[in-house]
């Protein structure tokens, strides 16, 4: 009788010990997927009547009120002198920019920058309460079996759709390497240049992920792929995360570890005297160590304004809203800093050794003419305000993932942290050059990677 | 065991205990000795050091002279300011957002409004002047400061006092105040001194490198002594108490008196365990029970909060030239980002308002004649950059570890930024002589509640100078 009672125990044991593992290997290979809702952000109640889903095309105008307007503040510019050998350590040195609006004011065609910007097919379409702005570049000529690739590309802050207009012909031509072309879709997010600004709290990078689902669903695609960088990056992972059936690749220049983990401090404790055991290569030693310089130094130095965006958006975008000058100034320290933080030392910020004053400048006016700097800086603090737990940050990416890794972007993230998030990452590409605004300042080698990661993909 | 063995072994014990104890008594007294030297080398005071703050090099010889300066302004400057103010380009807050996104636009169009069709900046400009104000060149600075005179009274003792104000505030801060210092309180009155932070107002912004509180500190000094005063009591809040904690620092036997509104403690293991233990056992810790009251909870009020407020500092402490540049050709920018602190810093509730609360402390004219300050000096860069001359440089600080043994009187108000309770004050300052709990106030008392900051600063004089 014992023994059978024993049997009995032992047998229940087991049984048990059987069903936890087997809830956890269950609970390991259950994808997740991302929740989320539908919002409304135009003014006021939503109305009763049925979406309004046409999309209509738009053009981007300028007229000549709008040019004299912005020539007045520019004149009424009151300079303050920098400090005597203080370059751009203090922030956009006030000698330079003076060089820089003197080109503004009397160089810079912003009629022909218009034109240029118009080169593509713009659009305007009415989702969830607001009008989302984008950019629909089919490719012109598609050569026999050739296969034609949808791909969103998403941009950050302060950059914009113009920071892939270099990158743009490079996709949507055919190539001699491959047989890809690209059919480009490029929206701006919410609060950004010509896309309408939310009128309710609360509109964060998820929201804009399911928007942009909505809007790649209006225009008729099942599957496309993703790219991003900045909050790009952001916007396109929440898109993957979202309906990863419906992403098919998702291609980032930029992915800062959203929890760090165990394996991440570990790495970082041991990783400069067990590199191997981390995957940890040249590269990463250089970037990651000395620690406490790169990783708490650098980061505080460099997000002031990400700590006043997240904050008082409202009240650091008034001005910058008034005042041109203000503006590029705000805006184009980071074109200097984050294409090479030794930039600072530089008299002139190395501002135009990668970039010319006309792009710089087209980039700010988009901005300046739209007045959506204080609704771009609001998508900080929706981002931030609910804390660095969110179910999305939580949560790994089960969608193809290509990383390009770009010497000179902010945060080096090496290919153990980025497997972290990205369970299937299946291309790491450590780039020759390039910073922060990459797909601005190396089109070339952009392109290049993601038409290998495509490839790759559509191969399998 | 025979006797003569036991008294062999018994003092060869003896002897053994003996020089154990010797040894003992040794370390325990050298212990005690170095222990008494090592501490009485601890810095009391910190070097003065020297600096030149102008453009270019340094001349053979500098104008010590102190010139009258008068507040002008013109049409010109008037107009300027309108058409800017009729430029602006306002965007719609979101809904329901009050004053916790920043400064909310559709009340901002209300200030705006008042600034540009009712507030009169040639009759502020009059009243800025009613004090007699100067300059003088120090370190290669004009030097600003208003300089107040109580009434020739018998059996009064004048009493000379410096105010120093700090950011984004400005001389005019204490305007309020002034005539309530320079009233007879049984037999004491104050000579006041106002000067402004070089870089702030009417006082010549640094061309160089390096300008910060020790740098200012010294400056002030300087100042005082040009003014003939050889010992006189300094009473600052916010920069400003930075900078009199310097001065206190640098030349002791001259300030007879420190009376600070802001104050931080030298943040130790004894301080986080007291935090700790404070919540539960106040008492042990010695808390009393306001403080308690205003302390906690810690993370909420001291660490959520300070992270929501202090975006401004953070790009102040890094990217100055960068932040000024838009608020000093936007006055609607300037008085926004201005502003904002006037409403936060008074109470932090007033974030949840949609008018911010500004204007249940302060008059609109008075908050506009403040943000004037910095709008006609285009003073707001060079203000925004003694946040990085100051946090750059943390680690090398010596005044941060060096105490304050001057007496000290603290007025701790409860709507300031940061609660410091008297025990954590103490491992700064060594010689408090009050500290008083205020009933009301924020991070401006002397703008907010100048008779409650003027009784506290006479009672501190007359208990250090036994009147």
């Amino acid at each position: 009788m014992y023994l059978t009672l024993f049997l009995t125990y032992i047998f229940v044991l087991v049984a048990l010990a059987l069903g936890g593992l087997l809830l956890f290997i269950f609970q390991r290979n259950r994808k997740q997927v991302l929740k989320t809702e539908d919002g409304w952000w135009g003014p006021g109640a939503p109305p009763d009547a049925q979406e309004d889903v046409s999309i209509h095309p738009f053009q981007i105008k300028t007229s000549a009120e709008e040019l004299q307007d912005l020539y007045r503040r520019i004149d009424q510019t009151r300079p303050v002198l920098s400090l005597e050998d203080s370059q751009f350590n203090y922030g956009f040195n006030s000698q330079y920019l003076q060089e820089v609006v003197s080109y503004w004011r009397n160089d810079f065609d912003w009629k022909r920058q218009v034109e240029k910007l118009n080169q593509y097919q713009h659009f305007k379409t009415n989702i969830e309460g607001i009008d989302i702005h984008f950019l629909h570049v089919k490719p012109k000529r598609v050569p026999k079996e050739t296969e034609v690739v949808p791909i969103i590309m998403v941009h950050g802050w302060p950059g914009s759709f113009y920071e892939f207009y270099g990158l743009i012909p490079l996709l949507c031509d055919p190539s001699e390497r491959d047989n890809l072309v690209f059919e480009v879709i490029c929206p701006s997010i919410p609060g950004y240049g010509f896309s309408e600004a939310p009128h309710k709290k609360g509109f964060d990078s998820v929201c804009a992920a399911r928007i942009f689902h909505k809007l790649m669903k209006r225009l008729g695609f099942q599957q496309f792929y993703a790219h991003g960088g900045d909050w790009g990056w952001l916007v396109t992972t929440n898109m993957a995360q979202l309906e990863p059936k419906i992403v098919k690749g998702l291609h980032v220049n930029f992915a800062p570890p959203s929890k760090p983990g165990l394996s991440m401090v570990l790495s970082l404790l041991l990783g400069n005297r067990f590199p191997k055991l981390f995957g940890f290569n040249g590269v990463d030693i250089q970037r990651l160590y000395p620690c406490m310089e790169k990783q708490v130094v650098e980061p505080i130095k460099e997000t002031g304004y990400m700590h006043i965006q997240a904050t008082k958006p409202d009240t650091v975008g008034r001005a910058l809203n008034d005042s041109p000058v203000g503006l590029a100034a705000y805006i184009l320290e980071k074109f200097s800093t984050w294409t090479c933080n030794d930039f600072r030392n530089l008299e002139d910020g190395g501002l135009t050794r990668k970039f010319s004053l006309d792009d710089l400048l087209t980039n700010v006016m988009i901005y300046w003419t739209s007045g959506c700097i204080t609704s771009s800086m609001r998508f900080y603090k929706e981002n931030f305000a609910k804390g660095l737990y969110q179910p999305h940050s939580k949560m790994p990416v089960y969608v193809p993932t290509g990383f390009a890794c770009f010497p000179k972007e902010l945060m080096h993230t090496p290919k153990l942290w980025v497997k972290q998030k990205y369970h299937q990452l299946k291309s790491y590409t450590t780039m020759a050059r390039g910073g922060h605004f990459a797909a601005m300042e190396e089109p070339q080698l952009m392109a290049e990677d993601i038409r290998t990661f495509t490839k790759m993909i559509e191969e399998k | 065991m025979s006797l003569d063995k036991l008294l062999r072994l018994s003092t060869a014990n003896f002897s053994a205990s003996l020089a154990l104890l010797s040894l003992t008594s040794a370390v325990a007294i050298g212990g005690i000795l170095a222990y008494w030297v090592f501490r009485s080398k601890e810095a009391k005071t910190i070097p003065i050091g020297h600096g030149w703050w102008g453009k270019g090099k340094k001349p053979l010889s500098e104008d010590d002279q102190i010139h009258t300066f008068t507040i002008t302004t013109s049409d010109e400057e008037i107009k300027d300011l309108h058409a800017r103010l009729d430029l602006t380009r306002y965007t719609d807050p979101l809904e329901d957002s009050h004053f916790n996104f920043g400064f909310n636009s559709t009340y901002l169009k209300r200030v705006v409004s008042h600034w540009r069709n009712v507030y009169d900046w040639k009759k502020q400009v009059a009243a800025l002047n009613q004090y007699p104000h100067f300059k003088t060149k120090i370190e290669g600075l004009d030097v600003h400061f208003i300089r107040v005179c109580p009434p020739s009274r018998e059996n009064q003792k004048v009493v000379p006092l410096m105010l120093v104000h700090g950011w984004p505030g400005s001389f005019y801060e204490f305007y309020k105040i002034i005539p309530l210092l320079t009233q007879n309180h049984d037999g004491v009155a104050f000579e006041v001194i106002c000067p402004s932070i070089p870089g702030y107002g009417y006082s010549e912004a640094p061309q160089k490198k390096g300008f910060d509180s020790v740098a200012a500190a010294r400056i002030f000094l300087t100042l005082m002594e040009r003014l003939g005063f050889s010992q006189f009591y300094l009473h600052g809040g916010d920069w400003g108490s930075a900078i009199t904690t310097n001065m206190a620092q640098m030349k002791p036997d001259c300030v007879k008196g420190l009376h600070l509104t802001m104050f931080f403690p030298r943040r130790n293991f004894k301080m986080s365990l007291s935090l700790v233990i404070g919540r539960y056992l106040p008492f042990l810790v010695g808390f009393t029970r306001e403080d308690v009251r205003r302390i906690y909870p810690y993370f909420q009020k001291n660490v959520w909060q300070m992270l929501e407020e202090t975006g401004y500092m953070h790009i102040q402490a890094t990217k100055p030239d960068t932040a000024g540049c838009a608020v000093n050709n936007s006055p609607v920018g300037l008085a926004a980002y201005i502003l904002e602190k006037f409403s936060s810093w008074t109470d932090m509730k007033y974030r949840d308002l949609s008018d911010g609360g500004l204007e249940r402390m302060f008059t609109l004219d008075d908050l506009l004649t403040n943000v004037m300050i910095y709008w006609t000096t285009s003073s707001m860069t060079s203000s925004m950059r003694f946040y990085k001359e100051n946090f750059g440089n943390l680690i090398n600080r010596l005044d941060f570890k060096t105490g304050v043994f001057v007496p000290t009187g603290l007025a701790a108000f409860p709507n300031e930024l940061m609660h410091n309770p008297k025990v954590w004050a103490q491992t700064k300052y060594r010689n408090i002589y009050s500290y008083t709990f205020m009933p009301r106030g924020g991070h401006f008392p002397a703008f907010e509640e100048p008779q409650l900051l003027a009784d506290d600063i006479v009672q501190f004089v007359k208990k250090v100078g036994k009147i």
